[in-house]
């Protein structure tokens, strides 16, 4: 049984919407992993608790969870520099099973924090205006993960930009290549890592807020969003961005044809099936430099 | 070269019998209380699975977190041939440890051979649990499978708890002394110079890739023979067996209790079992996940002031112990 062309067309629209999305999140991790060095499985911790910050705010304020963006971004930015200060400073060059360890039990904390708070139901946000569909013939476009998508593609090349174009992103750049060189250059290496690691939570509170326009916060999708998103790294190569918005593209429409095609279920495997493969035969990445 | 002589047996075997005779004064304290004696038997289950992660993740330094695959994988395999077969877990058990053993070598051996170490490692083995979660919904279906009632030697199963504690003590007793053995083994003087530095360790000619996958093989092998043990503790099994926030969580014990010490893995395993069972037992109706918050914290002030975990505390203790016992024995 094949499926019609307008449902193949639509599952990879869909995934396409999704892989962007994704690319906001991973370049998040993938800055902190890149340019500091610091393995941190707590990373879709945070989209959690953002989520659940969104869902608080947009429910109490009867707005859209993606205005609320306005309020998450600087509070987990300013969230990020005390963590920062706080428990990866301290963890700065450790061996990686020290870092990975620290950073479990701070998605740990997190995620019973919410559970004790929340319990273990799914919410969302019941104010939305972008919750339609424009009906396009062929295929219908669900607006809310359009706009998440647009934004989280000009943010992830507004980062691209910060970094390539900049005298910050020189520095940044610079760090990621050498550290010790870069201080020898007149880089405070110290305040590099601390704006990395500030700006990778504060687009996890970004991504939060753009997720939260169609999908639900429960205390577990920390732990799917962390692992996926290191699957992308993982597949993208610490090359750049393109490398990194291709991969979460491939991730993102692999999950949702296989959603259409097979079943739920395969699909939340199937990326990582593909990660282990692609490790065994291309550890450097899909798009990484040898 | 390894020198066992009579003192190293000594070194090796006695804490074993120790950890045996007091395990065994524990139902009777209780005074056969089922609930005190389950808890027991799951702290033991708990303490043996931490002591198996201590090889791979321990002396090898690989951050391992699949260690529910091979639970399951074994565990379900043994079970399932119960129930279908009638066929004994003694047997079972062992054909669990090899299919366990099995798969460790199929992941493994690609692994190693392509140099995958640090968080690619971890990464590798938390996807395994999950592609094992999603493809045992699709074989074994999203239901719980409860074992029918059948009691005696025969199925290691019984009416109370207490015969199934003994069983697994003993096993416990067994993975103590290897755990204590391979220390003090030739593997274990690679493994640990495998994980202080890696590179250092191939330069001075140790088979780098052999002795890890050595490791993991025989951590995998030791889950599969658990699993059958864990899953009649837990009384049930069903996809949800493959999970991964368990697989985080041995490795928690792990690093808690220090890397690679038996004594601070072992007291680890035994204080968090029973301040989970504590705090569940009379807050989780109101905080769920309480216990986790808990271990969350542990984990991070662990990691940032005291790497080497339980172990610096229990370390010291066993030394005046052994220190004591020797000036006796001699």
């Amino acid at each position: 049984m094949l499926p019609s062309p307008g449902l193949l067309f639509q599952s990879v629209l869909d995934g396409i919407f999704l892989g962007f999305l994704y690319s906001l999140i991973a370049l998040g991790l993938s800055l902190v992993f890149g340019v500091m060095g610091i393995i941190n499985f707590a990373h879709g911790d945070f989209i959690m608790l953002g989520s659940y910050l969104v869902w608080i705010l947009a429910n109490s304020l009867r707005s859209d969870p993606s205005l609320m963006s306005i309020a998450t971004v600087p509070l987990f930015f300013v969230m990020g520099a005390a963590i920062y200060t706080a428990i990866i400073r301290p963890v700065l060059g450790k061996e990686p099973l020290i870092q990975i360890a620290v950073t479990v039990g701070v998605g740990y904390v997190l995620q019973n924090l919410a559970l004790m708070m929340f319990r273990a139901e799914p919410r969302a946000v019941q104010t939305t205006y972008l919750n339609f569909y424009l009906n396009l013939g062929l295929v219908s476009v669900h607006v809310a993960k359009l706009i998440s998508a647009l934004l989280s593609l000009f943010i992830v090349l507004g980062v691209h930009y910060l970094l390539t174009k900049t005298w910050v992103g020189l520095a940044i750049r610079a760090t990621a290549y050498d550290r010790e060189v870069a201080s020898l250059m007149g880089i405070n290496v110290g305040k590099v890592f601390l704006l990395v690691f500030s700006l990778g939570i504060a687009l996890t509170g970004l991504a939060a807020s753009l997720w939260m326009t169609f999908g639900q916060a429960d205390p577990y999708i920390g732990s799917s969003f962390g692992l996926l998103t290191w699957v992308i790294i993982a597949l993208g190569g610490l090359g750049g961005v393109s490398g990194l918005l291709a991969s979460s593209v491939i991730v993102g429409v692999i999950q949702s044809l296989t959603m259409t095609l097979v079943s739920p279920t395969v699909s939340l495997a199937i990326p990582y099936v593909v990660f282990i493969i692609v490790l065994w035969f291309r550890p450097q990445g899909l798009f990484g430099k040898g | 070269m390894t020198q066992v002589n009579s003192r190293n047996i000594f070194s090796i075997v006695l804490p074993s019998l120790i950890v045996v005779l007091a395990g065994a004064t524990i139902p009777f304290l209780v005074g056969f209380n089922q609930y005190y004696v389950l808890l027991a038997l799951q702290s033991v289950i708990m303490a043996s699975i931490a002591l198996a992660w201590n090889i791979i993740g321990g002396y090898a330094g690989q951050l391992d977190l699949a260690s529910f695959a091979y639970i399951g994988l074994g565990g379900i395999l043994a079970t399932m041939l119960m129930i279908e077969h009638n066929i004994t877990p003694w047997l079972g058990m062992f054909l669990g440890a090899g299919v366990s053993a099995a798969l460790a070598f199929i992941i493994g051996f690609p692994l190693f051979r392509f140099g995958i170490k640090g968080v690619w490692y971890a990464l590798s083995t938390a996807a395994l649990v999950v592609i094992l979660h999603e493809a045992s919904i699709m074989i074994l279906g999203p239901f719980d499978y409860y074992i029918p009632f059948v009691e005696g030697w025969y199925y290691i199963r019984f009416r109370t708890w207490e015969n199934l504690y003994y069983f697994s003590l003993a096993v416990l007793a067994f993975i103590i002394s290897l755990n204590l053995y391979i220390s003090r083994s030739k593997l274990g003087y690679y493994l640990k110079a495998i994980r202080e530095d890696e590179v250092a360790a191939e330069a001075v000619g140790i088979n780098v890739r052999k002795y890890k996958l050595l490791a993991l093989v025989i951590y995998a092998s030791i889950l599969g023979f658990i699993g059958y043990l864990y899953i009649v503790s837990q009384r049930t099994f069903s996809y949800n067996t493959f999970s991964g926030p368990q697989s985080v969580y041995v490795a928690i014990i792990g690093i808690v209790g220090g890397l690679g010490s038996v004594s601070g893995v072992f007291s680890a395993a035994l204080i968090l079992k029973i301040v989970e069972e504590y705090l569940r037992g009379y807050l989780g109706g109101v905080l769920p996940g309480l216990h986790l918050l808990l271990f969350g914290t542990l984990l991070i002030v662990v990691g940032i002031l005291r790497p080497e975990g339980l172990s610096s505390l229990t370390d010291t203790l066993t030394r005046k112990i052994k220190v004591k016992v020797l000036r006796w024995y001699t």
